[in-house]
């Protein structure tokens, strides 16, 4: 049973540790994750702003990385969700496009592989602090990941799970849209953390770094102590102190 | 004689004719297929299945209209018969100091004997007569007075149709609108009227189909709700029966 | 289709105009928050929400697909039933052909109730420019008339005004200083429209629905002045997009089940108007000519392709304008087009047929995906913005900057081995410039960003180059697999190769 891990560019780069409690949560449960080196990034970033043929390089390194597994977890629901428009960027490329069909139904999200494929909400973690949750955008409304998370989360030892007051809202990260409209996106991000702020939570928790990342920049500019976590980050704190 | 403005229809409509064979035409081009002809089967038409099997039975169809009617502004009145309708109209008449009121030209609208409850008021009965300005007298009319065709608890809606009897107007420009609603066309979904207009046909079908479910209102100035802009600020429902 | 002079400023110039406008912003959030709320009551109270979207999804997509069988339908219909029926290919056609009629019935005064189509041909600009007075009378279309402005939003055109500056337009208008009071200013349009509607030569309507089995028109609204305008005046004028159709009055009920709950959180407008023809000979009002113009200008364009086809689906409710967070922050004006919101930045260059004009409407969205979600009838809005995107790059006409870093981040992500070069590079490049893990610079593309945030610093070892590490760590504390998981595991690979794998996506 070959399970690999699809690190994303973001996690690989910038937020390792996200990759490293993955691994160690799903070792503890006797599921190895193997980490084909040939992957890059989802192709998001060109996907988004209409670069299609860009996209396809940087596609190809994903579809050949997990051609083999029997299942892909990945800690991103827009990098899942990514793979779903890959039958269309290849519909023209039969070989490849026969692989992306594979993929599609074998990657998940990290949320829906413990609940779905596993069939684990509960890690035994024991994280007692006041939580906040923000469902990343195509996550939750492309990718339909709404339960998984709280299914987790509610299984935590002493968290207080704290809801955030327009939880729906997009957090304004777009990828190249907070360069190219800053504005607008700056003006989505400062709401969003308005709203963390009136929870009042020590902890703003998420499933997507990219949205995390945008969010955190915002908390740390306006010097808020929020410490903000991937979800998997979080669980397996919980379980190596709990 | 044809005059000269309908020669100008003709043309018109001699050359709306033309274009519709070729707007038609470059629709099923765009679609890349020849043009499609025949009816096509629709595959979903209406509501879905399990919808249509909602039925009320008569007080919860009573009930729930009367909370949307109420719940939007507007008023109901529960009646026995037309006497207590005719009662109900002549005390609000009083109450509001009513000098106008119209109402359309039906046998049941007669049989109220308004103009005998209210001598002191002036009573006008739609297109009852040639040379009126009608239209003015719905205007200037303090209580616009009709009867219900159908009505649906579902929305709290009514519904009216036009006729030479039954105005248009008389349901739209008066301030204060009283509509009769026997309790026997009042019907769970709004899907059981509109069947109707289907089953009836396009040549039985009246000019105009008003669904009417409450008050005139508007909120577009600074989301702030006003009641009766255009339409009557006043509606009672009366329920009958 | 546009404003004057809107060509000249960028979606990004226009948004960051609101931005700073305090009072249009605070208005803009309370009212689409408020429609949000209303809309997600009054579905969630009547319950089966998905089921009725893809009712109206299907019902819709029929009707597109064979567009040319039941526009047909509702012509023949229509006209048997006594209506003048015109076609206009393009804006100016349509508003030639309805200055046309208006100037054969030596008409003087049009009062018009809601119609963003005559908005899109610039209708009332062609009558008055004829000597004609065009009056609308929705509360809100009127105040921005006064105004000279156009509508900020499909419902409620005047949110970006205030109740000071809607009573001193008012005021002006009556002649006397009016309260800045909702009920007095209300009452004082009331009764001067009173006076337009009954002394108008014509009425002119918008069309919510065109029902092709009986050739009836549908009208939804709240005031009751498209009831006037279809009833008063002699002769009515009914403006309706091609698209407007749904085959039969059953169809309508899934129609007026989707459109008043996702717009305002209705269960029904207040009126509901179905109009089958002029007026019958012995009725006593309506009007005694009716017409109605079918407008195609670029709807047409739509047809046949795959990608946007489905954009004609629209019902006009208003429902992606309140969820989108970027409308909420900008409001309507900075779109620069009649169709606002997430519908208009797809309408508007897919109407005019080309993009470049409107180069970077498309590029006004975090792709969150939230007006697809609201949409009644499905309208994967959130898809058809990267379409226009990559469109706009297909031509030829992406920024140049742009290009140049998709080759660049083209280039990285190749392999695995420029990857990684990349990583090192940047975590040795960045040493000069982070500061506690994070990074403040606002220079370059990093200027946006941190105009809002500090930006993190690349970790000093990547995941992939720890992972070696991490591997031979777990191999020393290798645990078995719970067999009860991985026969669950099995029996997922098993579904999956016979094709019956539960979707576990969208």
């Amino acid at each position: 049973m070959k399970v690999s891990l699809f690190i994303t560019c973001l996690s690989d780069a910038i937020y390792p540790r996200v990759g490293e409690a993955m691994v160690r949560l799903l070792a503890a449960h006797g599921v190895r994750l193997d980490f084909p080196p040939v992957q890059t990034c989802c192709g998001q970033p060109s996907y988004n702003s209409g670069y299609w043929d860009e996209t396809r390089v940087a596609a190809k390194t994903i579809l050949e990385a997990f051609d083999d597994s029997d299942f892909v977890v990945c800690p991103s629901g827009s990098c899942t969700y990514m793979i779903h428009h890959y039958p269309e960027l290849f519909a023209d490329e039969p070989v490849w496009l026969e692989k992306a069909k594979r993929l599609e139904a074998k990657a998940y999200e990290f949320t829906q592989f413990l609940v779905q494929v596993l069939g684990i909400t509960d890690l035994g973690a024991h994280f007692p602090h006041k939580v906040t949750y923000h469902p990343s955008c195509h996550g939750s409304r492309l990718l339909g990941v709404k339960d998984e998370p709280m299914a987790l989360l509610s299984q935590v030892k002493g968290l207080e799970l704290v809801p955030l007051p327009f939880a729906e809202d997009c957090c304004g990260f777009g990828g190249t849209f907070a360069i190219k409209m800053s504005d607008i996106s700056g003006a989505m991000v400062t709401e969003k953390v308005d709203h963390v702020k009136e929870t009042q939570a020590e902890v703003l928790v998420g499933l997507d770094m990219a949205c995390l990342m945008n969010i955190a920049g915002n908390l740390r500019y306006r010097n808020e102590p929020v410490r903000v976590m991937h979800l998997a980050e979080l669980l397996y704190e919980g379980v190596r102190t709990g | 004689m044809v005059t000269e403005h309908q020669q100008w229809l003709a043309q018109l409509e001699k050359k709306s004719i033309e274009k519709q064979e070729q707007f038609m035409n470059d629709i099923a081009s765009k679609l890349r297929r020849p043009r499609q002809r025949q009816a096509p089967t629709q595959p979903f038409r209406g509501a879905p299945d399990f919808w249509t099997e909602l039925e009320w039975d008569e007080e919860k169809r009573i009930q729930a209209f009367t909370d949307n009617f109420v719940s939007v502004g507007a008023h109901i009145a529960r009646v026995k018969n037309m006497e207590e309708v005719s009662q109900f109209i002549a005390n609000k008449s009083r109450e509001l100091s009513a000098r106008y009121i119209i109402r359309q030209n039906e046998q049941a609208l007669k049989d109220l004997g308004l103009e005998e409850q209210l001598p002191e008021v002036q009573i006008s009965v739609w297109n009852s007569q040639a040379d009126e300005n009608w239209k003015a007298r719905a205007a200037e009319a303090d209580i616009g007075v009709v009867m219900a065709d159908y009505a649906t608890a579902y929305t709290g809606s009514v519904t009216v149709l036009s006729s030479p009897e039954k105005g248009r107007s008389v349901s739209l420009l008066p301030t204060v609108l009283i509509i009769i609603i026997p309790v026997h066309r009042l019907y769970t979904r709004l899907g059981e009227t509109l069947d109707r207009f289907d089953e009836v046909g396009r040549e039985n079908l009246p000019a105009g189909i008003h669904f009417i479910s409450g008050p005139s209102r508007s909120s577009d100035i600074e989301n702030d709700l006003t009641i009766g802009v255009h339409g009557p600020g006043i509606v009672y429902g009366l329920i009958m029966g | 289709m546009s404003q004057p002079g809107v060509m000249d400023t960028t979606v990004k110039e226009r948004a960051g105009l609101a931005l700073n406008d305090d009072f249009l912003r605070k208005a803009v959030k309370f009212t689409t928050e408020r429609l949000r709320n209303g809309k997600k009551s009054a579905s969630e109270e009547h319950g089966n929400w998905d089921e009725w979207r893809e009712r109206g999804r299907q019902i819709r997509l029929h009707t597109i697909a064979h567009l040319d069988y039941y526009l047909n339908e509702f012509v023949n219909n229509a006209r048997a039933n006594g209506v003048h029926i015109h076609f206009a290919d393009t804006s100016v056609e349509a508003a030639a052909i309805a200055l046309d009629i208006a100037a054969h019935k030596q008409a003087s005064t049009v009062v018009k109730s809601k119609s963003m189509v005559s908005e899109e041909v610039h209708l009332n600009h062609v009558l008055e420019s004829a000597g004609i007075e065009a009056i609308e009378t929705d509360l809100g279309e009127y105040i921005i008339q006064l105004a000279g402005e156009a509508p900020s939003h499909i419902v409620i055109p005047a949110i970006h005004k205030n109740r000071y500056q809607i009573a001193e337009l008012l005021s002006k208008e009556a002649g006397e200083i009016l309260e800045p009071d909702t009920t007095v200013l209300a009452g004082f349009v009331r009764k001067k429209l009173r006076e337009k509607f009954l002394e108008a030569d014509i009425g002119m309507t918008g069309c919510n629905f065109a029902i092709a089995e009986t050739g009836s028109m549908v009208l939804f609204e709240n005031e009751g002045n498209a009831r006037m305008v279809s009833t008063v005046p002699r002769t009515q004028i009914t403006l309706m997009g091609m698209e407007r159709i749904i085959p039969s009055w059953t169809d309508l009920e899934v129609m007026a089940t989707l459109l008043p709950r996702s717009a305002t959180g209705q269960k029904l407008t207040m009126y509901m108007s179905g109009i089958t023809g002029p007026r019958r000979t012995a009725d006593a009002d309506g009007p005694d000519e009716m017409h109605i113009i079918i407008v195609d200008n670029g709807r047409s364009l739509q047809l046949g392709d795959p990608e946007f086809q489905e954009l004609l689906n629209c019902i006009r409710c208003g429902a992606c304008l309140n969820a989108c967070p970027v409308y909420r922050h900008i409001g309507g004006h900075a779109y620069g087009g009649t169709y606002s919101g997430p519908i208009g930045a797809v309408l508007t260059p897919a109407l005019n047929g080309n993009i470049d004009e409107w180069n970077d409407i498309a590029g006004a969205s975090s792709l969150c995906g939230a007006c697809y979600e609201a949409c009644p009838v499905k309208i994967p809005l959130h898809d058809m913005l990267v379409y226009l995107r990559r469109r706009k790059v297909e031509d030829g006409h992406g920024n140049k900057m742009e290009s140049m870093g998709m080759k660049g981040f083209a280039a990285v992500v190749s392999n695995s081995k420029s990857f990684s070069a990349a990583i090192r590079l940047g975590q040795i490049g960045q040493k000069a410039v982070v500061r506690n893990n994070g990074i403040s610079l606002k220079l370059g593309p990093l200027k946006g960003w941190n105009n809002y945030r500090v930006a993190p610093s690349l970790a000093k070892k990547s995941f992939r180059q720890q992972w070696n590490k991490l591997d031979q760590e777990l191999n020393e504390k290798q645990r078995a697999m719970d067999s009860s998981v991985r026969s669950r595991m099995e029996q997922i690979i098993r579904e999956r190769e016979e094709g019956e794998g539960k979707k576990h996506g969208h």
